[in-house]
């Protein structure tokens, strides 16, 4: 077993001392990660705070001074009430130019009252129930977002004229309601992190393993290398576990470069998520149970990316092959992020990809158990094994090594 | 019990599309080396003298467990290729250009990491590497990637490698080739020393004049078939005027006319 370390080292120093190699799997993942979400977040940050700065264009007619007045109160607030305003009179815009400005942008919301507005108000009992004309554009942002607001002052213009009509308040009230809310700030935090970490985890593994598979298995094939290591007295199978091994220690360096990029950009990306995503919620026992699923799983796809890559004849062949299988972990990812609870059935574990990803979820929000974790472990050693037999096989193919 | 023993090999290849049209061919397959048996003896140079496609590197690689025979065996000492591979592998150097060096290694990398996987002992390595190293004049150049380094020195570098656990068994598929004539004297006259030390050295060329210096015995192979096993000498002299080239002439026209007929 002496010989399958050597393996593992070449690997490692071949990939770790070449300059563009790091760069390609180390480096680039994480950094693009993180200048990918960190531009999210800044532009998303931005286009929020573009729509709350916007200085509302509201154009009136016949506006009641009695709501008006509510309005002003809106736009002299200094807190987060505070509504940016800009009341103009319609006057003699017509209908036409109103639309097209509504249209594009040059008008946010026009309120035409009926002109005894107050006076039907006042005196209910003589005149018809008086109306006011709302026109906003629902295509663009800023228009909605000062719909929304004047017509909340609007009604609440409204639910005061009719308690003063009321004999007492208690009877506009009807009830009263108190609400009492409790929450674990673990789960609420942990439920957030089981969205997205499990389907990150186990895609950036599989991206690092893809990276660094097809070179070193069927690269070696091509260029003809691993013709020599193959007239060595080193067992197939020490050959295998040596590539399958580095191979799963790189792709878990590579897999880190993006989470720390994750990190890094988080706090940028999830300002506007309800709740922080402080990772400092989960205790000894997660960390190390996601280590061992982490650990084991990546073992299972460098397996499978290993056998993949042996199988075709050149490099571009392999990463073509693997695609399929990519997407299929994409899938797995998606399914586990936007599907319900995690399944705790001890069977659903052995599936490859799926019961880890599954199982990772559950430890996110805490519920997740020993058992579960064990099987995922054993199942995914099982199956590395299963691969690093079949590749040692293919080793020892001639027909697999060296067909043209 | 120190020879090595090709029994009666024979090794077909599944020809592909594209090959069929290369070789310009109906058959399906190419029977690459046909029923060839021979034997070479420690103290001995075996030459395999054969033309083009001939079959040689394909008997070599069989020879060398890089590709089984679908027939026969080869016994290198004691081991038998398709029973025990792994002990053949042990004992032989095996060269040939289909054997290539990463690019991003330098020759002194290549040479340990080597010497390991044939489990040598350091101090051993250290002293082996520094006689290969110089009497190859590897030392100049044994710190730069061989990404870097010309085909001719790439080669001397392989041949260094090969011989990293000093193995009984040398076999050498056209050692000289892309080599000038100073480093080709190198090698010939390394191959002879190590068949002074009473190796067992098998070279494959297709080059007339490195049988005539090197050989004490040559098989001549046409077709994947021997059309002759004998010394130098008598090789010779089956021809009336006693030269190697008259033999090998008359052997493929002979062999042309009959694939012809
Ligand atoms: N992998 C393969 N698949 C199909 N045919 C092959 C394969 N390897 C060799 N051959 C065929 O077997 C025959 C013998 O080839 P081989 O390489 O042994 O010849 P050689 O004597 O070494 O020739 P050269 O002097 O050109 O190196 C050739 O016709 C070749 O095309
Ligand atoms: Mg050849």
């Amino acid at each position: 077993m002496h010989s399958f370390w050597q393996i593992f080292k070449k690997e490692m120093v071949r990939v770790l001392t070449d300059r563009r190699l790091v760069l390609m799997v180390f480096i680039v993942p994480g950094l693009s990660i993180y200048i990918l979400y960190s531009l999210m977040g800044m532009m998303i940050a931005n286009q929020l705070e573009g729509v709350q700065e916007h200085r509302i264009v509201l154009y009136e007619a016949n506006m009641p001074d009695a709501f008006r007045s509510r309005l002003l109160a809106r736009d002299e607030a200094n807190d987060r009430q505070r509504l940016n305003l800009d009341i103009r009179a319609l006057e003699d815009i017509d209908e036409d130019t109103m639309t097209a400005q509504l249209l594009s942008g040059d008008i946010d919301v026009v309120m035409i009252f009926d002109p005894l507005f107050m006076d039907a108000i006042n005196d209910a009992d003589n005149h018809a129930i008086p109306e006011v004309f709302i026109h906003y554009n629902y295509g663009r942002q800023q228009s909605s977002f000062g719909y929304n607001q004047v017509t909340q002052v609007l009604m609440a213009f409204r639910e005061d004229i009719l308690i003063d009509r009321l004999e007492s308040p208690e009877q506009y009230l009807v009830f009263m309601t108190q609400t009492a809310p409790v929450v674990d700030e673990r789960q609420l935090t942990g439920q957030g992190i089981a969205v997205l970490m499990p389907m990150l985890i186990i895609i950036f593994l599989f991206a690092g393993a893809m990276s660094i598979g097809p070179d070193a298995i069927a690269g070696e094939k091509e260029r003809g290398t691993i013709a020599t290591l193959l007239v060595t007295p080193i067992k197939r199978s020490e050959i295998a576990i040596g590539k399958v091994t580095s191979l799963a220690a790189l792709a878990l360096i590579s897999a880190l470069s993006s989470f720390i990029g994750i990190l890094l950009s988080l706090p940028r990306l999830m300002q506007l998520e309800e709740g922080n995503t402080n990772l400092g919620i989960y205790g000894v026992s997660e960390y190390g149970a996601i280590l061992l699923v982490l650990a084991s799983t990546v073992l299972f796809i460098t397996g499978l990316v290993a056998v993949v890559s042996a199988y075709a004849k050149t490099v571009k062949e392999a990463s073509m092959l693997i695609m399929p299988f990519y997407f299929i972990t994409l899938l797995v990812g998606l399914v586990s992020s936007f599907g319900q609870d995690p399944i705790q059935m001890p069977i659903v574990h052995i599936i490859p990809l799926y019961g880890p990803v599954n199982l990772l979820s559950g430890i996110f929000i805490f519920e997740w158990s020993m058992i579960n974790l064990l099987i995922v472990i054993v199942s995914s050693l099982l199956y590395t094994a299963l691969f690093i037999w079949a590749l040692a096989r293919m080793f020892n193919s001639e027909k697999v090594m060296f067909q043209r | 019990m120190d020879t090595l023993r090709v029994e009666n090999i024979r090794k077909t290849f599944n020809l592909s599309r594209k090959q069929r049209k290369i070789e310009a061919t109906d058959e399906k397959r190419k029977i690459a080396v046909d029923a060839v048996s021979f034997e070479a003896v420690p103290g001995e140079i075996f030459g395999l003298l054969g033309p083009n496609g001939a079959g040689k590197t394909t008997a070599l690689r069989c020879i060398a467990t890089l590709i089984r025979p679908d027939e026969g065996d080869v016994f290198v000492g004691p081991d038998s290729v398709l029973k025990t591979p792994n002990l053949v592998r042990k004992n032989i150097a095996f060269l040939t250009n289909e054997l290539k060096l990463e690019d991003h290694f330098t020759p002194n990398y290549l040479f340990s990491y080597f010497s390991r996987l044939h489990k040598v002992p350091e101090a051993t390595m250290l002293k082996r590497r520094e006689a290969l190293f110089s009497r190859f004049g590897i030392d100049k150049f044994q710190e730069v990637k061989v990404a870097d380094l010309s085909t001719g020195m790439k080669q001397k570098i392989s041949i260094a490698i090969s011989l990293v656990h000093d193995p009984h068994y040398i076999i050498f598929d056209e050692p000289t080739n892309g080599l000038d004539v100073l480093t080709a004297k190198t090698v010939t006259d390394y191959l002879i020393e190590l068949k002074e030390a009473g190796k067992v050295v098998i070279l494959s060329t297709h080059i007339l004049s490195v049988v005539e210096k090197l050989c004490d015995r040559v098989a001549i192979i046409i077709d994947g078939r021997l059309t002759a096993l004998d010394t130098l000498q008598n090789v010779r002299s089956l021809a009336e005027d006693h030269d190697l080239e008259t033999v090998f002439f008359d052997m493929v026209r002979e062999s042309e006319a009959l694939r012809h007929a």
